[in-house]
């Protein structure tokens, strides 16, 4: 099986059915997962914070970084390997924005990632099938292309499911 | 076995623990001095041949993009800065030391060196939005080392994890810390307390790595730079670069907020520049350990 490993702010799409795309400790970041059953693809962008207005030319470099500039770009790889971006038809799930214990505002950086990508997505009609998102644990996430299924890890847990 | 017991255990290993290079201890006694410059660094690494080799390659690696090839110890030195010299000549006397997994954390071979430099990054990112008087490059070194105590606890913390993690949800312990202290009697802060008086670290730096998670409990001229290393640490969990099983299972400190003038934006730009130094640092860095 070749691993396709996303660092942060990194993006995929992936149709290869022997393949499976990965991101390591997520912390207070955001994996955003789309699935498409019909063409059997499957994409993920490591989101590290909401919005792209602090940094235009960070952006630009390395969209997947934002919420607001990843969702679309990821959508538009997508698209390239046959996919309907919109409505009903992508499968969407959503791993980490956790946070320290005892965080307040400024540091629930988090919160406002998760917040983030769902807005942009409700601006396509989606929103997730499955989450697992906040508390207080970093999270691993990878995805099978072939099976579709989303394995959370972390240091200490079993593996699980979402 | 018994807390006093391990009590001997973990005073055993650590007086076992390798002492740091003389390079590397002058170059901290120096860094925390008030006065000094950086032709007083320049002077101290010139003494060295392998570590003036180490800064070369650094200097001249990829990850650092530079047109022109440096070739003089002076230049190297102020282009990369005092911290990445200091970090250099540590990661060069004390490089097992700092890769080993930390198995009682379930943490990955390396992972407590990123960890540390980081932490080291995001704390001298924050001390610049200090509102008292802040070292940044103090602030940087002393992020590198907070976590010295986890390398010499974590043996004595085998197959812990799963149940501390299950006390704190549980609430039967308040943190990671204190599940620490009630496995083992100690927590890595104090663990690594008692290892920075067997390195002769400077004071300041025994300071931060006592009070790491406790800024509130310091006293004095150190509480400010104890609150920087705070934050960075708890900046290199958010961008996920953690030891592992602990990651995240600590507390936020308000008191932050006295010394600190960061509101959302700033927290948000610090943790993308934090992560752009680190992913640039760490590339010229692990080059060099391939040799």
């Amino acid at each position: 099986m070749k691993t396709m490993v996303l660092g942060v702010g990194d993006l995929g799409a992936n149709n290869d059915q022997d393949s499976e795309i990965k991101t390591y400790a997520l912390g207070s970041c955001v994996s955003v997962v789309l699935l498409d059953p019909k063409t059997r693809t499957v994409g993920m962008v490591h989101v590290a914070l909401p919005e792209s207005k602090i940094n235009r030319a960070k952006a630009l470099e390395r969209p997947g970084y934002f919420a607001d500039t990843g969702i679309p770009k990821l959508l538009e790889e997508m698209t390239k390997l046959g996919c309907q971006p919109k409505g009903k038809g992508l499968i969407v799930k959503l791993a980490g924005g956790a946070a320290i214990m005892d965080h307040n505002d400024t540091f629930n950086i988090g919160k406002r990632n998760i917040l983030a990508v769902k807005k942009v997505l409700w601006g396509y009609g989606m929103g997730p099938r499955s989450e697992d998102v906040g508390g207080t644990f970093s999270r691993t996430v990878s995805v099978s292309v072939k099976t579709g299924e989303v394995i959370l890890s972390s240091p200490g847990r079993p593996n699980w499911k979402i | 076995m018994s807390i006093s017991d391990l009590h001997r255990e973990i005073t055993r290993a650590i007086e076992a623990t390798p002492l740091l290079s003389p390079m590397a201890s002058q170059l901290l006694q120096l860094n925390a001095k008030e006065a000094h410059e950086l032709k007083d660094i320049v002077d101290l690494v010139k003494c060295d041949s392998i570590l003036t080799a180490r800064l070369l390659k650094v200097v001249n690696s990829a990850a650092m993009s530079l047109r022109h090839q440096i070739n003089s110890v002076e230049h190297a030195v102020s282009y990369l800065g005092e911290r990445i010299v200091v970090s250099i000549a540590i990661a060069e006397c004390a490089a097992s030391f700092f890769s080993q997994p930390l198995s009682g954390y379930e943490s990955a071979q390396g992972e407590l060196w990123k960890h540390e430099l980081f932490t080291a990054i995001a704390s001298r990112i924050v001390a610049r939005h200090a509102r008292v008087e802040l070292a940044p490059d103090m602030a940087f070194t002393a992020g590198l080392l907070h976590d010295i105590g986890k390398a010499i606890l974590s043996e004595f913390l085998q197959d812990t994890s799963r149940g501390v993690l299950k006390d704190i949800v549980q609430g039967n312990t308040n943190d990671y810390l204190t599940a620490e202290q009630s496995r083992v009697g100690f927590d890595h802060s104090t663990v690594g307390f008692e290892l920075a008086k067997h390195w002769r670290l400077p004071e300041l730096l025994q300071q931060v790595i006592l009070h790491h998670h406790h800024p509130e409990q310091a006293e004095g001229e150190s509480v400010a730079l104890i609150y920087a290393v705070h934050l960075g640490d708890i900046l290199a969990m958010m961008g996920g670069c953690g030891t592992g099983s602990d990651s995240m299972q600590y507390h936020l400190q308000p008191g932050y907020a006295d010394y600190f003038n960061i509101n959302k934006d700033d927290l948000a730009m610090i943790l993308l520049e934090s992560t752009e130094e680190f992913n640039k640092v760490e590339a010229s860095m692990s080059l060099m350990e391939e040799k």
